[in-house]
């Protein structure tokens, strides 16, 4: 039996990371408060010293999983939904449509429109606020390969968006 | 001259510098390119405006959280208990299953019920509803929040409770009957005590949901204490019984993104919370511009019903005239501001703020803005001052706190006071009043308030409602204030909310162009067998008081569209209509006047200047063919769909054959041009209440 106790100072520090990661990659924000619940109830079951020593990239790599899982099983049944991952590789979810009329939906946007490791590797920095140390663990890749990522992510980004878009900001 | 550039923008180091990734000696060595090469100074400055753009990207406004249920749910089982995760939509079903066996419950004593004795209350709520029929023999519901927590009521207290007006259930038929809930306060109570489904809310003809048979049921009704009116759906007529139906017009939104505030956090609203009308509402559609001397135009269409094969939809539009930014009157615009204690939380006052930010950035010279805060006392924080002086009602809106009681009525009366003192002729005088619609010290019975609030519109200034926030919403409240104070009533639940009500609709917000807008339409027996209103519920007129100019209607604000739909049946199609028995001495009138049996129906409107007293009168005959559904004009369609989603969404026995799939199809369809995206988050919305009924 576990302590409850650094279940719930994991929750605390990781829950709104992981529900921002999840509904990224699902385009769903209910199907990413499930899911994330479900990486929880996983993290209770597993054993503490195993997990705790790196914990954030445990999780997202749960998370991660969990998405891709239900995006087969959405898929098998044939249904096609905002929520599916096909549709979201696609580049066009359901919420992005959703959410061009706000500025930073023109980011988003265009961080969807990065290739897939590109754009994995930008939402676990920023939607989950993982290291880059973190990252390569979740993805498997070498800590070169993550920061050429980023990287790379970045520079398109940035001759995508331009300066323009932070003029007259607050 | 500028220096030669040796630096590699491929160089990964620069963005990992950038977001503090690297060690030491990796920031020296970058920190050394930086200093001696300009052009990857500018690189990395580049790349951090990137930075700062995808963290706000990110940083969405509703930082989410697991509910409490799915955290508690969570710690138990890392306790080793076992836990049911059923998915949200699961939980749903269990609690409607539930609910219908608590109408039968309720029913079967033909009055509410007391369901435990006095003395098993061992652990009491704070939380208690009281349920009672008011003067027209509506069904209503009283409800006080922890803040006025009642301890467990011991054999002393009942006369105390006797005294507040409480009477307790079989003690007096007739009076007013009120119930302990027993559902918990979440906290201390274990789960397995709320296995009893209880009654939240009684309406005339519906309950709306309240059982106590979980734990997300704890979260979300227990302490939650938002108020709705019940609605009762209008029923099909015989257009031989009755061929009037009058209305006033109603311009609201307000329920559209409240509907929508539910449906995002994952809960269906309860029926009270949806009005159809302002969900139709809640769309522009492209109605002709008006010509000639009218404020408006008047549109009407006649085409196949999406859910029903037997039945017509008429649509009756209207298109208030647009008044651009530059034509705008000078205006007085007074912001009473609900600053109480219970505006604290970041979807209340901070969004209050952001919101008024907003609508100053669009003032100039001809605009005058006061504002007057009120909790347990009121004052007026900002004397009227110029738009030109941006600056300094910007700073009085930063400046605002939560804190203290309600005392909404003594805000409203400085408000108007403020408003009156200052008036300008022949321009804009309105208060915007933003709360969550909680007054709970002073002038606090509804009435009271609608009282003061007729009395003050007549010195012509109007009031617009923008209702803020969750948990305790009195959005029945909010929605007569405007109503009674010639204005509109719309629920900030975002700043996207904000930017469309206040922003993008900011002459129709402001500037009415015409007002006590009212409708009235006579069926042609020759051609409609039975007609049946959608929506505007509680916005039905008497027939008699549609040409009488002292009866209050709606307004129409500049720009304004307003949509009326009605289910029609043609004559001739075989279709059931409830029977009343024999009469004894009415004449039954089977026999349709074969007179004008090309006419569908007549619509007469009345209206007067936002100045004026003495209404004018437009009419208009729509005689045109039915359109088949995909001949139908794609507004037409979308209206429909919107209306079948409210419906469906009330649970209304019309949709029953309709899914939200197919509401999802016919608004797909009907997308049209859909420049701001609204219509896609309709599309969205419904999903969602697909996904929540599943």
């Amino acid at each position: 039996m576990h302590e409850p106790a650094w279940i719930q100072a994991a929750l605390e520090r990781h829950e709104r990371g992981l529900i921002r990661y999840a509904a990224r990659l699902t385009g769903d924000r209910e199907l990413a408060r499930e899911l994330t619940q479900e990486v929880f109830l996983r993290l209770c079951e597993a054993e503490r010293s195993a997990v705790e020593p790196k914990l954030a990239a445990w999780l997202y790599a749960a998370c991660r999983n969990a998405a891709l899982d239900h995006g087969r099983r959405t898929a098998r049944r044939g249904r096609v939904e905002s929520s599916s991952m096909d549709e979201h590789q696609g580049g066009s979810s359901a919420l992005e449509e959703l959410e061009t009329r706000d500025e930073s939906a023109r980011v988003r946007a265009q961080i969807e429109r990065l290739p897939q490791k590109q754009r994995e590797a930008l939402h676990l920095r920023f939607a989950g606020g993982l290291s880059y140390r973190e990252i390569a663990e979740v993805t498997g890749d070498t800590l070169g390969n993550v920061s050429w990522l980023i990287h790379a992510g970045l520079k398109t980004l940035r001759e995508r968006l331009g300066a323009s878009a932070l003029d007259g900001r607050a | 001259m500028v220096a030669k550039s040796d630096f590699d923008a491929d160089d990964a180091r620069l963005s990992a510098y950038a977001l503090g990734e690297l060690d030491a000696d990796e920031s020296r060595a970058v920190e050394a390119l930086l200093q001696r090469d300009a052009a990857a100074r500018e690189f990395v400055a580049g790349l951090r405006e990137t930075v700062a753009q995808v963290e706000r990207a990110f940083a969405e406004p509703t930082a989410e959280r697991l509910d409490e249920p799915a955290r508690a749910a969570i710690v138990e089982h890392a306790r080793g208990e076992r836990v049911a995760t059923a998915s949200t939509g699961n939980r749903l079903r269990v609690v409607r299953t539930l609910l219908a066996a608590a109408i039968v419950v309720a029913f079967a004593g033909g009055t509410l019920l007391v369901t435990q004795p006095w003395d098993k209350m061992s652990s009491i709520t704070p939380w208690q509803s009281r349920f009672y029929r008011d003067g027209a023999g509506a069904s209503k519901i009283e409800r006080r929040g922890p803040s006025q927590a009642l301890n467990a009521p011991g054999s002393n207290e009942l006369p105390k409770l006797r005294e507040l007006g409480y009477t307790m259930a079989g003690e007096a038929a007739g009076g007013p009957v009120w119930r302990y809930l027993d559902v918990g306060t979440g906290a201390n109570q274990p789960a397995t005590s709320l296995t009893e489904p209880s009654i939240e809310a009684a309406g005339a003809r519906d309950f709306i949901l309240g059982v106590g048979g979980g734990r997300r049921e704890i979260e979300q009704f227990g302490t939650s204490s938002e108020e709705y009116d019940s609605i009762a759906e209008h029923i099909f007529r015989r257009t031989l019984d009755e061929a009037l139906s009058t209305f006033s017009i109603d311009v609201d939104t307000a329920s559209y993104a409240n509907v929508r505030r539910h449906l995002m956090s994952g809960s269906l609203p309860s029926s009270g919370a949806v009005r159809v009308e302002e969900l139709v509402n809640y769309f522009d559609y492209d109605y002709a511009q008006p010509s000639g001397a009218a404020p408006f135009s008047v549109t009407t269409d006649v085409f196949a019903c999406p859910w029903d094969a037997r039945r017509q939809l008429v649509r009756v539009g209207l298109k208030g005239r647009e008044v651009h930014a530059q034509e705008r009157k000078d205006s007085h615009l007074v912001f009473l501001i609900d600053v109480s204690g219970s505006m604290s939380s970041a979807d209340k006052l901070p969004l209050v703020q952001r919101s008024l930010r907003l609508l100053t950035e669009q003032l100039d010279v001809r605009d005058r803005v006061s504002i007057v805060v009120y909790a347990g006392s009121e004052g007026l924080v900002l004397e009227p001052t110029s738009g030109r002086e941006r600056g300094a009602i910007l700073e009085a809106i930063e400046r605002l706190e939560s804190g203290g009681s309600t005392n909404g009525g003594a805000g409203i009366a400085l408000a108007y006071k403020t408003a009156r003192e200052h008036f300008i002729e022949g321009g804009v005088n309105r208060v915007l009043l933003c709360t969550d619609g909680d007054f709970n010290v002073g002038t606090t019975s509804r009435d009271e308030l609608v009282k003061l609030i007729e009395q003050e519109r007549k010195s012509g200034v109007f009031l617009s409602v923008l209702g803020f926030g969750t948990g305790n919403l009195k959005d029945s409240s909010m929605e007569q204030l405007a109503d009674k104070g010639n204005g509109a009533y719309a629920y900030i639940d975002s700043i996207a909310e904000a930017r469309k009500v206040l922003v993008e609709q900011i002459s129709g917000t402001l500037e009415t162009i015409a007002k006590d807008v009212k409708i009235q339409i006579e069926f042609n027996p020759a051609r409609v067998q039975a007609w049946r209103q959608i929506g505007y519920e509680n916005r039905a007129l008497a027939h008699q008081d549609f040409a009488d100019d002292t009866k209050d209607a709606g307004e129409i604000g500049a720009g304004h569209t307003v949509t009326a739909l009605y289910e029609i049946v043609p004559v001739g199609v075989p279709f059931e209509l409830p029977q009343v028995g024999e009469l004894r001495y009415q004449t039954p009138r089977d026999e349709a006047p074969a007179a004008r049996g090309d006419e569908w129906l007549h619509v007469k409107l009345r209206y007067k200047a936002p100045d004026g007293d003495v209404s004018q009168l437009l009419e208009k005959t729509v005689s045109s063919a039915a359109a088949s559904w995909s001949e139908a004009p794609l507004d037409a369609r979308f209206a429909a769909a919107v209306a079948g989603f409210a419906m469906k969404l009330r649970d209304s026995e019309h949709t029953r054959e309709l899914s939200y799939a197919q509401i999802e199809q016919l608004a797909l369809e009907a997308l049209g041009r859909d420049e701001r995206g609204w219509r896609r988050e309709f599309i969205d919305l419904v999903r969602r209440a697909g996904a929540l009924t599943r």
